[in-house]
């Protein structure tokens, strides 16, 4: 292990920050406009790959900008953990960036300029919480990193969307000042703040409970950014950011960021011996636990697909907690490639929900039956996603859900692995619906949803709602639309606590079904434009590939060497 | 030590002098020789801080009499950094003030008085003088304060004169007993003097309370602010500008320098009452400073309150009292001066260009005025404490020295004093950027196209109705001010450092 200094970090922060102010004063000339930005990614992505196989060959490339804050010099670090995420949300930027024309242009949006400012600039933030060498330069990043995609989530400027960025702004920044204040005990308890692999010396030692304390600081604020429940809340509402957005920040950037930040503190902050002494993995297991099967079971019942994903994000992202939390290598090793597998996955599903919406306005799953005749090679990539999310061999998710459930098992933690189990069955539960109804159903010939339109706990006869007083609902109507919306109807205004938001999704584009059902488009790409379909493609191919060459992708000789340089164990 | 410390207080009554007579015979006069006064006024600053920093804390005899007899002139780190700051910021609000007014050549000569009285609390080492300095800057505090028109500036000067006429009469109070218990008024005699009459003495600690009390009442810590919202609104947006980031500020420091060189951090340690009552108010004014920034509806109000909030921040970090706390509370003072300013400034430049005095007004301004817009967002997220805003440096160290001093209680409310600042300023945030501006109600507030070629600089595409009423010292002015709550933060590792020694005298 050598570290070398270079500016190469610092340059793979910079380069989007400095394509600012270009986008920013091109917002005339939209083509020129967008060209900045797929300069900066190729670059950003250039400079990050660059590094690669020094830090393969265990070297450290490190840019130290001076002295920033007691215990703390504002360096900047590519380390391996550092490299992966850095990596992974690098090289999705440039697939996003494709994606993102084709869908704010297909849309006709306002602000884009704005909006790809704002893009670039989060991406920056992102790299630089990646290669931060210290919780304080992490902080940083954090914050800047909720400014940033503030205006994202705002977008659409309507009252939902405010809403939901004073929401966001609300969550992050209390989990920001829940940051602040664990890294000043870790300061106080120890001197210091800089990342250690396997911890920082003196944590173990110092008095348990403040230790504790600050654990749960950091531990619950970095859980805001990685939606560890009850702390989830922002995520589901931020669906109301354009797709794009909800695809490479919701799914991996942001989001990523909290995890990364638990990783982080797990591995180089506290440690895994420490953390095992301090006896605070279990709680934070189980938390992630806790997390990924109610999340997954809220998932069932949301007809929006987007709210569907975010659900299923909170859900896989504990994943990747509960990886880090078991402590046991081989956990590790599954929890930290869970991180780039369900970035590839989740990207895929929400590039998909995008060019939906994109090319039929079509946002809830119920208005999707036989959608696939329509977008046939978008709808194919979603049902490969999708089995790659249930753990089905071959896709990435399988490898890093194998090596967790390895590592959960070893170390007898068997409801852990049970939990694990579960998910499966219910990612499955929630994802096949949605494939089932693109290819399988029409718009005269669909089953009926009782997850989604009965009420909660399944009573029967079908549609006759006991509690429903003014409307009782047709009964045994089932294919037909207008039965489904009356009974959408009843349930929300049947007062008996429901979200409305799940049963009732009245969006103003408005269903764009064709009278007889949806027109058939081929699979040789009429279905949408390349700008969007490539990039659709890419990354489905790219969760493939991690699920069939594991090995032959960078990703998990990334992780390995993280895993034996924190805990001195090969896997 | 050479004359500058006497320099920096003389030079700009000199110049009071000259600007008022230069108003006999030419009406646009004061100004420019103002901005001569502060240019120069700055470079004394400067060096005088570069001597400070450089060497061993200095100390000057006023008129050759030596002290403690005669006045003594105290220069070190932190006092240095006030003159700087005094200074600068001056000429950054005369920047503005050139077009925005008010231009009489009465006004400038009260403004250079105000920056003499401020200079001369910064670096006074004697407890008597600092009240005459404390009453200089009063005095033209409620004159400037009601140079605008109307009514409203009026009734704001006279209340701010009578609650600060009360303040700095408690102030005297405590000096005065401080003087009959020793029979000096040096502040480093004093220090010495008072340790001797023993902390127990009844005349030692009532002189505590009432000092402590009467700055309490200049710095606006809750529940003695009132004065403050109605000044900082009625004054003209320059006025509001300097008092606001100025007058607070240096009156802060002059609570510290009392608090820790004439009674000396034993005294805190010895008294019961002492740090508690530091303590307890600095929490009180953050925790419902923030909260009556929330109610305002008029963002000059807002940004008042704020005020009483953050100085909570400054009070909390003089009750603890260690070195990290030291280094944050100056840290503190310096960025929040220079944010507040800015925030008024931008308010002002605002208020002009958009006629946007309400939160509600604000809907739209990044469209309508994106370089204003942007610069009040920027130094909305630095006082905010977002990193690296210089506002997240000061607020560290405060928690850092917080968490030393084992003060969890207060360590909880300054991490909080974050999430309440944000619930202020983020409505402003989406009102500027996320909401489409309203629809006229008539024809009249039509963007008048005559006004955007006057903007050729750095005006950036801002049209408005009032765009011809901005100039381009105004643009400046704010976007300096919010370049430089950007970039402070860098100065910061330099800056503590340097002050490492000051800090040194203060707590030993």
């Amino acid at each position: 292990m050598t570290d070398i200094a270079s500016f190469g970090p610092l340059a793979a922060v910079l380069v989007s920050a400095v394509a600012v102010g270009p986008i920013l004063l091109s917002g005339g000339r939209p083509n020129l406009r967008e060209s900045w930005t797929a300069v900066a990614a190729l670059v950003k992505f250039g400079i990050v790959a660059s590094m690669v196989p020094g830090v393969l060959r265990g070297d450290t490339y490190v840019t130290d900008l001076g002295a920033f804050l007691p215990g703390a010099r504002f360096a900047l670090e590519a380390d391996a953990l550092g490299i992966l995420f850095a990596l992974l949300a690098s090289f999705l930027w440039i697939i996003t960036s494709s994606y993102s024309v084709g869908y704010m242009r297909g849309l006709d949006e306002h602000s884009q300029t704005r909006y790809f400012a704002a893009f670039a600039a989060s991406l920056s933030a992102a790299v630089g919480v990646a290669f931060a060498s210290n919780l304080l330069v992490l902080f940083v990043f954090y914050e800047l990193l909720t400014v940033a995609t503030y205006p994202l989530v705002a977008h659409d400027e309507t009252d939902e969307a405010r809403a939901a960025g004073r929401k966001y702004l609300a969550y992050t920044f209390s989990g920001g000042v829940a940051v602040l204040a664990g890294t000043a005990l870790v300061y106080w308890l120890t001197g210091t703040v800089t990342f250690t692999p396997g911890g920082i010396a003196g944590l173990g030692g110092a008095d348990p409970t403040v230790a504790r304390l600050a654990f749960a600081l950091l531990a619950g604020g970095f859980g805001v950014k990685a939606a560890l429940m009850p702390l989830h809340s922002w995520l589901p509402d931020a669906m109301v950011a354009p797709t794009p957005v909800s695809a490479l920040l919701h799914a991996v950037a942001v989001v990523k960021s909290g995890v990364f930040g638990i990783a982080r503190l797990v591995l180089d902050v506290f440690g895994p011996d420490a953390v095992s002494e301090l006896g605070v993995g279990l709680p934070l297991a189980a938390v992630a636990a806790f997390t990924l099967l109610v999340a997954s079971v809220i998932a069932l019942r949301q007809d929006n697909l987007k709210r569907r994903l975010a659900f299923s994000t909170v859900s896989q992202l504990s994943y990747i907690v509960l990886g880090l939390a078991v402590l046991d290598p081989t956990a590790l090793v599954g929890g930290l490639l869970h991180i780039p597998a369900h970035a590839f996955m989740k990207i895929t599903l929400f590039f998909a929900a995008g060019a939906i919406h994109v090319e039929t306005h079509t946002d809830d799953i119920s208005g999707m039956a036989g959608i696939g005749r329509r977008l046939p090679l978008t709808m194919t990539a979603f049902a490969v996603a999708a089995a790659g999310m249930a753990g089905v061999p071959l896709v990435a998710g399988f490898v890093s859900k194998y090596f967790l459930l390895i590592g959960a098992i070893s170390v007898e933690r068997t409801l852990l692995a049970v939990a694990l189990l579960v998910s499966g069955v219910l990612n499955v539960a929630y994802f096949w619906p949605v494939v089932y109804t693109a290819f399988f159903e029409s718009a005269e010939d669909s089953d009926r949803k009782p997850l989604i339109e009965g009420p909660l706990g399944g009573r029967f006869p079908w549609g006759a709602d006991a509690a429903g007083d003014a409307d009782p609902g047709p009964v045994a109507d089932g294919g037909a639309e207008g039965g489904r919306a009356a009974a959408a109807t009843a349930a929300a205004g049947d007062g008996r606590g429901h979200d409305a938001d799940d049963a009732d999704h009245t969006d103003a584009h408005g269903h764009g079904h064709a009278a007889g059902g949806w027109e058939r488009r081929g699979w040789t790409g009429g279905e949408s434009t390349w700008f969007m379909l490539g990039p659709i493609l890419a990354v489905a191919l790219g969760s493939v590939v991690l699920g069939v060459v594991p090995d032959g992708a960078v990703f998990l000789r990334i992780v390995r060497l993280v895993v034996s340089g924190v805990t001195g164990v090969s896997v | 030590m050479s004359d500058l410390p006497a320099l920096v207080v003389v030079v700009p009554i000199l110049g009071a002098l000259v600007s008022l007579l230069s108003g006999i015979r030419w009406d646009r006069g004061g100004w420019y020789v103002a901005a001569a006064t502060l240019a120069v006024q700055v470079g004394l600053a400067v060096s005088l801080a570069a001597d400070a920093f450089a060497g061993e804390p200095g100390s000057y005899a006023v008129g050759g009499f030596t002290p403690p007899f005669g006045i003594e002139l105290l220069v070190d780190g932190l006092s240095a950094s006030m003159v700087v700051l005094v200074a600068v910021v001056a000429l950054g609000v005369l920047a503005y003030a050139r077009t925005a007014g008010p231009r009489s050549p009465r006004f400038f000569a009260t403004y250079l008085l105000l920056v003499s009285g401020l200079s001369g609390m910064s670096i006074t080492g004697d407890a008597f003088n600092m009240y005459v300095f404390l009453e200089i800057v009063g005095l033209t505090a409620y004159a400037l304060v009601a140079s605008g028109e109307g009514g409203r500036p009026a009734v704001a000067a006279l209340k701010y004169l009578l609650v600060g006429t009360f303040g700095a009469s408690l102030y005297l109070l405590g000096v005065g007993y401080a003087y009959i218990a020793t029979g000096t008024l040096n502040m480093a005699d004093l220090a010495s003097e008072l340790a001797a009459v023993g902390y127990a003495s009844p005349l030692v600690r009532a002189s505590f309370a009432f000092v402590v009390v009467g700055l309490f009442v200049k710095v606006a810590m809750f529940p003695l602010h009132t004065w403050q919202p109605g000044a900082y609104a009625g004054a003209p947006d320059s006025v509001s500008a300097l008092i606001a980031s100025l007058v607070s500020t240096v009156s802060a420091y002059a609570l510290v320098r009392i608090v820790l060189t004439v009674f000396t951090p034993e005294f805190l340690e010895a008294v019961s009452f002492a740090r508690p009552l530091l303590a307890a108010t600095a929490a009180v004014s953050i925790v419902l400073g923030s909260l009556l920034a929330v109610a305002q509806t008029e963002i000059e109000r807002m940004l008042a309150y704020s005020s009483v909030s953050q100085f909570g921040l400054v009070v909390a970090a003089l009750s603890v009292s260690n070195a990290a706390a030291l280094v944050g509370l100056a840290v503190h003072l310096v960025g929040h001066a220079v944010m507040k300013g800015g925030l008024f400034l931008a308010s002002g430049l605002v208020s002009t260009g958009a006629d946007a005095r309400t939160v509600a007004d604000f809907d739209g301004l990044g469209s309508r005025m994106p370089v204003a817009a942007a610069s009040f967002g920027a130094l909305a997220l630095g006082m905010v404490g977002v990193p690296p805003l210089v506002g997240f440096f000061g607020k560290w160290y405060v928690v850092l020295g917080a968490l030393e001093a084992g003060a969890w209680g207060l360590t909880a409310v300054i991490l909080l004093s974050t999430l309440l600042t944000l619930a202020y300023f983020a409505r402003l945030l989406e009102r500027m950027f996320f909401r489409e501006t309203p629809e006229p109600a008539s024809g009249a507030a039509v963007a008048d196209g005559a006004g955007a070629p006057d903007l050729a600089g750095d005006g950036a595409g801002d049209t408005v109705p009032g765009a011809a009423d901005l100039s381009t010292g105004m643009y400046a002015a704010v976007v300096a001010a919010a370049l430089l709550a950007v970039g402070l933060g860098a100065a910061v590792p330099a800056y503590e450092s340097a002050l490492a020694p000051t800090i040194e005298v203060f707590l030993s």
